[in-house]
């Protein structure tokens, strides 16, 4: 497919993807009351609205598609900023799965996995540790969602209003063909409230899969030679802004992490010069979720989307800007990928524990 | 470096820029080649020409690790559709690499105190040096021209077939000549380097055109001739 065509087709699935997040907003709201608030009772503790953003992210494998979620249901009033931000939270961890997961292809070859398995999980490190730091914090103080909030009035305006977002209305049509269609089928109440949501969700899931893979196959060879530029001649902020830079253009950290772990397998990149490409990415991945929220009419779901850009960039400040603390997740990093070519399973079992079995186990207990 | 992602156009020629570093390579190569072999055959000094050769050598090992860094960034990138040139490009790198370290051996050779220029077979070590520097010029225009033509390859493919074969019936008849050890040894040693110079170049070639030519894999179990 030639560039420009390419590149119409991207911007015509972000319009598909706000008609998404619209969509879901919409289906929230034809849901009743009671319904709504039986949906998001799990939220109400933020350990489980932690494990709940893990989870989402795990099963749909991208904190862009999970964040435009939380976003779109905050924007219904039904879920609040104060349960969505530990989910936004909760996302970071979880998208780290993918990278983990990448790494897990080396397993073979001791000495590659160690560097492939270390440079996966600084990511998991990096957010565990930002989340330890950061959620308390937030309980404490609401210092996050404040801050979000802050920006947020400063953009669009109270939050007790409503946002007139001209992208809202752009979309309205196509989410109005939604409900028609569901209503022609003769469904009503809760279940075409469930159903409209579903058909959001998929688009939304659907559009971001397709943008992503356009993305790559438009900036492939910008990102290959961006990377040769950092490689010969980078340091660590320069790692930073390239790892936001790719993930804007590529919509998913996923992707900007993923591309990092065969480099550092083979040597190419070393862990320290890795891991400020991943906190460059977790910043830039945010730039969906603030996409979002221009669909949204509510000035809340702007405020989650500035929540999680202002959890990142907190994030890094501490745990990198810092110099006590930027070897943190780097040596922590370093021991587990020891540890788990000492023993292979254990790489695998810390896969399962960390990104199932514990935010499964936190929603249950917790919910 | 962050605005790198930002100029140029989006869709920049994989594998030029490879191929042409490929050939600058090649030719720092020749240029170690053609001083090694000279300080060898003639009476000049070798600590006139050893900080040369050995800093060519260094620049060709680095720019081999920057290149194979690259094609490894383009694979991780791109995945795997363009695999077979790239494990090519990583060989070729390779062999060119070995032509590097090849002449630094001959440089060793009159570190070592051996000196070709008073022996029977000057004249011919001198105009064999010739013809094998010439390879290295054919090879690099071979590797930059995208359409080589088949005729071409087999022309080049059977000189240098022809002169590795007169290499090593050189060394084998050192091997067992009369003459002292101190004489032929070094000549056998040389004759050696020379052999799997003219192959390594013949690889570089053949990788360029075919990244897995049928050459490395010889069968009846004889060995890849440019290692």
């Amino acid at each position: 497919m030639r560039g420009p065509v390419r590149s119409a087709l991207v911007f015509a699935l972000i319009y598909v993807f706000l008609v998404g997040v619209s969509s879901l907003e919409a289906g929230i709201k034809i849901m009743g009351q009671d319904t709504q608030e039986s949906l998001f009772s799990a939220a109400g503790n933020p350990l489980a609205a932690l494990c709940i953003g893990i989870l989402g992210t795990v099963l749909v494998q991208s904190s862009s598609a999970s964040t435009s979620v939380i976003v779109g249901l905050v924007a219904t009033g039904a879920l609040g900023v104060d349960d969505a931000v530990p989910m936004v939270m909760g996302a970071n961890i979880g998208t780290t799965v993918t990278n983990t997961l990448v790494s897990l292809g080396h397993i073979r070859q001791s000495s590659e996995f160690r560097r492939a398995f270390a440079a996966a999980t600084v990511h998991d490190f990096f957010n565990v540790l930002a989340v330890a730091i950061l959620l308390p914090l937030e309980l404490l103080t609401g210092a996050i969602s404040s801050t979000a909030e802050w920006i947020s009035e400063k953009l669009v305006g109270s939050a007790e209003i409503e946002w007139n977002s001209p992208i809202k209305k752009w979309v309205k049509e196509p989410v109005g063909w939604i409900k028609d269609f569901w209503d022609t089928v003769g469904t009503s109440g809760n279940v075409q409230g469930g159903l409209v949501v579903v058909s959001g969700l998929a688009i939304i899931l659907i559009a971001l899969a397709f943008i992503t893979r356009n993305m790559r196959h438009l900036v492939a060879d910008r990102v290959e030679r961006s990377i040769n530029a950092m490689l010969s001649r980078g340091g660590g902020t320069v790692a930073l802004l390239l790892g936001l830079v790719i993930t804007v253009a590529v919509q998913s950290s996923s992707i900007t992490t993923s591309i990092l772990i065969p480099l550092a397998g083979a040597g190419v990149i070393a862990l320290k010069n890795a891991y400020p490409v991943t906190l460059g990415a977790n910043v830039g991945t945010t730039i969906t979720a603030l996409l979002a929220s221009l669909a949204a009419s509510s000035p809340a779901s702007l405020t989650v989307a500035l929540a999680h850009t202002t959890f990142n960039v907190l994030g890094i400040f501490l745990l990198y800007v810092l110099p006590f603390a930027r070897n943190v997740p780097i040596r922590g990093a370093e021991r587990l990928a020891d540890l788990a070519v000492e023993r292979r399973s254990m790489a695998v079992a810390y896969v399962a524990v960390v990104f199932i079995v514990l935010p499964l186990i936190g929603v249950v207990a917790l919910g | 470096m962050v605005l790198a992602f930002f100029k140029g156009s989006s869709s920049d020629g994989d594998f030029e820029h490879i191929v042409t570093r490929s050939i600058s390579m090649l030719a720092d190569a020749r240029h170690s080649f053609d001083l090694a072999t000279l300080v060898l055959l003639t009476e000049a000094d070798p600590a006139s020409v050893a900080e040369d050769i050995r800093d060519t050598d260094q620049r060709i090992n680095e720019a081999e690790q920057d290149l194979r860094s690259e094609l490894i960034v383009h694979v991780s990138v791109k995945g795997g559709a363009d695999i077979g040139s790239v494990l090519g490009f990583t060989l070729l790198l390779k062999k060119i690499e070995r032509i590097g370290d090849q002449a630094k051996n001959i440089l060793e050779l009159s570190e070592a105190g051996v000196q070709l220029s008073g022996t029977p077979e000057a004249e011919d070590l001198l105009a064999g040096r010739q013809v094998l520097s010439a390879l290295f010029a054919e090879a690099g225009e071979l590797l930059g021209d995208q359409d080589t033509s088949d005729e071409a390859l087999a022309d080049y493919g059977a000189r240098v077939d022809a002169l590795t074969t007169e290499h090593q019936a050189k060394i084998d008849g050192f091997m067992t000549s009369e003459r002292p050890g101190k004489e032929v040894v070094p000549l056998a040693i040389y004759y050696r380097y020379l052999r799997r110079t003219a192959a390594n170049l013949l690889g570089v070639v053949r990788t360029s055109a075919e990244p897995f030519p049928h050459a490395d894999y010889l069968e009846d179990g004889a060995v890849d001739t440019d290692d």
